[in-house]
């Protein structure tokens, strides 16, 4: 298992690490601009904003240091960043059903589920290194502007951890996909749609009252960083909704597995 | 109950995808020891019978073993046992070939005892090895799929068309280094739809199209089997019947020129034209080419 382990890390590390520095420049960047705002004029902005385009920032005041860098880590980049390397290392097992590395590899006495939970390890392992280079940058920046001295390490990595578990359950729900498909295209696209489903989702919630009751489907539901950040911890009920679909997902794909035809 | 004397053994084997049978109830001996070929035109169900032989895909219905393990109850027992090659080679185009070696090796609990070996004969240096899969020909990666499907010495080799991107020199060293393994006591099961390298190689066949067997057994027996083209002129009229027998088929008689087919053994025949007045007999060689193709014109 540690060998596929291995194979699976070194295949992506240039992937991981690209978005890793991304993701930390990107958050680096955020926080550094709130140096040059003005408090007041972005509270005034938001509150004359529709609220269609409030939601987008979550739940939180984003004009206080910890509502303003906690919006950077919900920010379409962020969230693109850290679905990019979970989809596409969850993807990997179809990817190799598709090319033929895995009829190769599943030939030896490596039993599919083991094969399978060595690539879900890899991905939850590149996953957290992408969000470490963000909780990094997130620091530096709450380190260097003065004005985000409210925002702390403790809560920063709270926030970052939530980030990580809405994801890893993102790659679970990949996973469960590449553990029923053999083409790396179709787990890539089915574990896509259901991020943005879910993200439109948790959007039309937010702003239209019919559709507030879907709201808990969505993963993004869970996943408030300026929140976190505000109230100085994660919420228990957000890391058992998260960890918990990751986890179901990922246990459904390795009973699957057994189950299923390795190659064409 | 398979029998442990007994490499691969298939009982009733089927797989249907959809409508159409993949493989469609095979019962199949391999005998352990020996070198065993595979054959059967693009498409005949070959990948398909190995692949649920390595339980990379599930039989609809029947039964089979390898190394005396069912496939379906101990596969992890059956795999410990087997070189795997198969025919779509797919290889981590990132790695280096020493890389990939070195990784495939460790998911296979027999040591790579053959290694230096194999890559000698298949001539794979150090520098083609330190080079990236990516940058390999066909006829390279070709070899390294080779040497990492034999390099822990198997106990049976399963290997899915193994000649082909390699060039005549390395074919004919891969094919003398497989029989060498074969009279060492190791399996060699080997599908190709070339039959001049399964005939230099195995002495035991099986042919296979549409997914069923048409035919098991020794090489020679089906040379035997051919149905053959035989021209007699005798020196006086004679009458078909005299020689009629097993196997001779209608006759097409044109004065003393007589015409007619032979299948099976042929010597009764020629006992039986040894007491006719023959002028001149003419009885076409029995070639393994033709036999291969009027088992698939059947």
């Amino acid at each position: 298992m540690s060998t596929i382990y291995a194979l699976a890390l070194e295949r992506s590390r240039t992937r991981i690490l690209l978005l890793a520095v991304g993701f930390g420049l990107f958050e680096l960047v955020v926080g550094l601009s709130y140096a040059s705002v003005d408090q007041n004029a972005i509270r005034q902005l938001v509150d004359a904003l529709p609220p269609a385009l409030r939601a987008l920032a979550g739940s939180a005041d984003i004009a206080s240091p910890t509502g303003y860098a906690g919006s950077g880590y919900l920010h379409p980049v962020a969230l693109a960043i850290q679905g990019a390397v979970a989809i596409s290392m969850a993807a990997a097992p179809a990817r190799e059903a598709e090319d033929g590395t895995a009829e190769l590899v599943l030939a030896r006495p490596i039993p599919p589920a083991r094969w399978l939970a060595a690539h879900g390890l890899a991905m939850a392992t590149g996953l957290a290194i992408v969000v470490a280079g963000g909780f990094l940058g997130g620091l530096a920046a709450a380190l260097t502007v003065d004005d985000l001295s409210p925002v702390d390490a403790a809560p920063l990595a709270g926030a970052l951890i939530a980030g990580f578990l809405c994801f890893l359950a993102v790659g679970g729900v990949a996973l469960l996909v590449s553990s029923l498909v053999r083409a790396g295209g179709r787990a890539i696209g089915w574990a896509s749609a259901f991020l943005l489903i879910s993200y439109a989702l948790d959007y039309l919630a937010q702003v239209w009252s019919i559709a507030e009751p879907l709201g808990p489907l969505s993963i993004f539901h869970y996943l408030d960083p300026p929140a976190i950040l505000g109230r100085g911890s994660i919420g228990i009920e957000d890391v058992i909704a998260l960890g918990g679909l990751a986890l179901a997902t990922s246990l459904t794909a390795l009973v699957l597995i057994q189950h299923r035809d390795l190659t064409p | 109950m398979f029998g442990v004397d007994h490499a691969i053994e298939a009982a009733a084997l089927t797989r249907m995808y959809g409508p159409s049978a993949g493989v469609d109830r095979v019962d199949l001996t391999v005998p352990r020891g020996e070198c065993f070929g595979f054959l059967g035109p693009n498409g005949a169900g070959k990948t398909t019978f190995i692949r649920l032989a390595l339980g990379l895909i599930r039989a609809t219905s029947g039964e089979v073993s390898v190394m005396g393990h069912d496939v379906h109850l101990d596969r992890m027992g059956a795999l410990a046992q087997v070189g795997y090659l198969p025919g779509e080679l797919g290889l981590y185009a990132s790695l280096t070939g020493h890389r990939t070696l070195g990784a495939l090796a460790r998911l296979h609990p027999r040591p790579p005892v053959l290694r230096e070996e194999l890559c000698a004969a298949l001539e794979l240096d150090g520098y083609a090895l330190g080079k990236r899969v990516r940058e390999y020909s066909r006829g390279m990666k070709q070899k390294l799929g080779l040497v990492a499907a034999l390099q822990h010495d198997p106990p049976l080799a399963i290997l899915d068309e193994p000649t082909g991107g390699l060039d005549p020199v390395i074919q004919a060293r891969l094919l003398g280094w497989l029989a060498a393994r074969s009279r060492a006591g190791r399996t060699i099961f080997f599908s190709s739809h070339v039959l001049a390298e399964v005939e230099e190689l195995c002495d035991h066949v099986a042919m296979i199209r549409s997914g069923r067997l048409l035919f098991v057994g020794r090489l020679g027996e089906l040379r035997r089997s051919r149905v053959r083209s035989v021209e007699v002129t005798f020196s006086e009229p004679v009458d078909p019947a005299r020689y009629a027998g097993e196997g001779v088929g209608t006759t097409k008689v044109e004065g003393a020129h007589h015409r007619f087919s032979l299948s099976g053994d042929p010597a009764p025949l020629l006992a039986a034209l040894s007491r006719l007045p023959v002028a001149d007999v003419a009885i076409e060689r029995a070639s393994l080419e033709d036999a291969f193709r009027d088992l698939y014109a059947t």
